[in-house]
């Protein structure tokens, strides 16, 4: 019991990490109507950024966000403005491959740079613990999972408490009455884009530290968020959130109930369950209720 | 009648294919304007240039005698041009409140906001009384007068209508129509889209029969009615 506790903890903790990272790409695909396959490529070039100021000014891989996510915001936006702005026709198919683009770009150059070894970023957290109970929960899960807090929620006040926020709202529910209304969409897209990359380097850092990682690391990392905001529901930041978690407290439970075999295995029978209840997600909208 | 909107020479379309051919037409200020023609005749097409969607490949638009044309969306809404678009455009997870005030979303005096909803709430009750509803929750009249009182958010001097009464049964198409006779009469200038034609015309001020891309007939919308031939073209299949 103990064991399946201590999992679905673990579960909780590593599932906000994923829900941050996921935020991202469903929050583009909601304002923009692209599926940004570079969102993996661009969570471990943010853990990249992280390793590079750790190891040339031994900087403290979360105090590193200071640095790394508005730079990640910054580059963001000119990604968006160079390779998804000019996407006017077909856009949802075309930004699959332009995305898969800037992926492959992305691994290229840090594969150029940092050679295909794994790295991992490193901290006094990273293996030291505490105990609960019977078990222990290693510190950096915990600080990982208060960041990803911190971020979803100012992500949340954002969009519900600003008028900015009510602006990216509006463009994800209907972007042609959101034009009509004075939205500046392509300003709101860019802006988007760049918050999009900057929770991908907070991500990058939690996953950084809890994973070695290579260049290559994204692939595996892109199928998993996919699958994420699919099941939460495209566009729906909610959605990711709680589909996050099912999908890292269920494997983890399965790991230790019946084998780490299993444990993807598990999911995505979940996942498939709930596409035949309802297609669009957890709390996706039914394509008619956009129009 | 002084023009508020005039269109002249216009050519525009999409991607290759040119759907509006050398146009020209004028929106008196105070009146009703309403274009009806067949489907694909490019009466959306018209409202989609004037409104900054669409920039026309050839010819000029003027609102009070200044260009338009190459404007944003944004900028146009700035000069006093709202457009209520032909499908539901509420943001329908968003409540009724929230969507009337973003109507004034380029507006940034609190103060006068607070007026224009407390203006808007006395023209159109149901916004108080289902403020905290999502706006998919609305029938589909309901959803459609909120979207006028969001266009008059930003005190339009023209709102454009593309097909208010597309989808609504004919008691809410009574009602829809009632409202915008009542924003006329309340001192705004329409131009209007409607398949509808006898609706539409017997509404309107002026009347513009538009058919592939091109105006056929014009002329005080009563008056249009009465022609045999719009009778023979539309009237007969419409009304």
């Amino acid at each position: 019991m103990t064991l399946v506790l201590e999992a679905a903890v673990l579960g909780i903790l590593t599932g906000g990490v994923y829900a941050l990272m996921a935020s991202g790409l469903t929050l583009i695909f909601g304002v923009m109507r692209i599926i940004n396959v570079g969102q993996g490529a661009l969570v471990i070039l943010g853990a990249y950024l992280s390793f590079v100021l750790f190891r040339t000014w031994h900087v403290d891989p979360f105090l590193s966000l200071i640095v790394t996510m508005p730079v990640m915001f910054a580059l963001g936006v000119v990604l968006q403005l160079i390779f998804i702005r000019p996407l006017t026709t077909d856009r949802e198919a075309l930004s699959v491959l332009v995305t898969y683009a800037i992926a492959l770009g992305i691994e290229g150059i840090l594969g150029y740079i940092f050679s295909t070894n794994y790295v991992q970023l490193r901290a006094w957290y990273e293996t030291a613990s505490f105990a609960i109970v019977d078990f222990h929960i290693t510190y950096v899960y915990v600080f990982g999972f208060l960041l990803c807090l911190a971020i979803l929620g100012a992500l949340f006040l954002m969009l519900y408490r600003t008028t900015f926020g009510a602006a990216i709202r509006a463009t994800m529910l209907n972007r042609t009455a959101a034009q009509l209304i004075g939205i500046d969409v392509d300003r709101v897209a860019a802006l988007a884009f760049g918050i999009g990359m900057a929770t991908a380097a907070a991500g990058g850092v939690v996953f950084g530290i809890t994973n070695a990682f290579n260049p290559g690391s994204h692939y595996d990392l892109i199928s998993r968020l996919l699958t994420i905001i699919v099941l939460g529901g495209l566009g729906s930041l909610r959605g990711a959130v709680i589909a996050a978690l099912i999908m890292l407290v269920t494997e983890d439970i399965t790991a230790v109930v019946v084998s780490p075999v299993w444990a993807s295995f598990a999911f995505f029978v979940i996942l498939v369950a709930v596409l035949i209840v309802r297609p669009q997600g957890l709390f996706g909208l039914r394509v008619r209720d956009r129009i | 009648m002084a023009a508020l909107l005039e269109l002249e020479g216009v050519t525009a379309g999409y991607g290759g294919g040119d759907i509006l051919h050398e146009l020209t037409l004028t929106v008196g200020e105070g009146g009703i304007t309403c274009i009806v023609g067949p489907n694909g005749a490019g009466k959306s097409t018209v409202l989609r240039v004037v409104s900054g969607l669409l920039r026309p490949r050839l010819g000029s638009v003027r609102f009070r005698g200044a260009s338009i044309v190459g404007q944003s969306p944004r900028a146009i809404l700035r000069r006093g041009i709202v457009q209520v678009p032909q499908e539901r455009s509420l943001f329908s997870t968003m409540s009724v409140w929230e969507n009337v005030r973003m109507g004034a979303y380029t507006v940034h005096d609190r103060a006068l906001v607070a007026r224009r909803l407390h203006e808007v709430c006395e023209t159109f009750p149901i916004i108080r009384e289902r403020r905290h509803e999502p706006a998919a929750s609305l029938s589909g009249g309901q959803q459609k007068i909120v979207e006028f009182a969001r266009a008059l958010m930003l005190d339009p001097a023209l709102v454009v209508l593309d097909e208010p009464s597309m989808g609504l049964d004919p008691k809410t198409r009574t009602v829809v129509f009632d409202t915008i006779r009542a924003l006329n009469q309340a001192g705004r200038t329409i131009l209007l889209v409607e398949q509808n034609a006898r609706s539409g015309l017997g509404l309107a001020s002026h009347g513009v029969v538009l058919e592939s891309g091109r105006i056929r007939l014009e002329g005080p919308g009563l008056a249009l009615l009465d022609n045999p031939e719009i009778g023979r073209l539309y009237l007969g299949a419409t009304g």
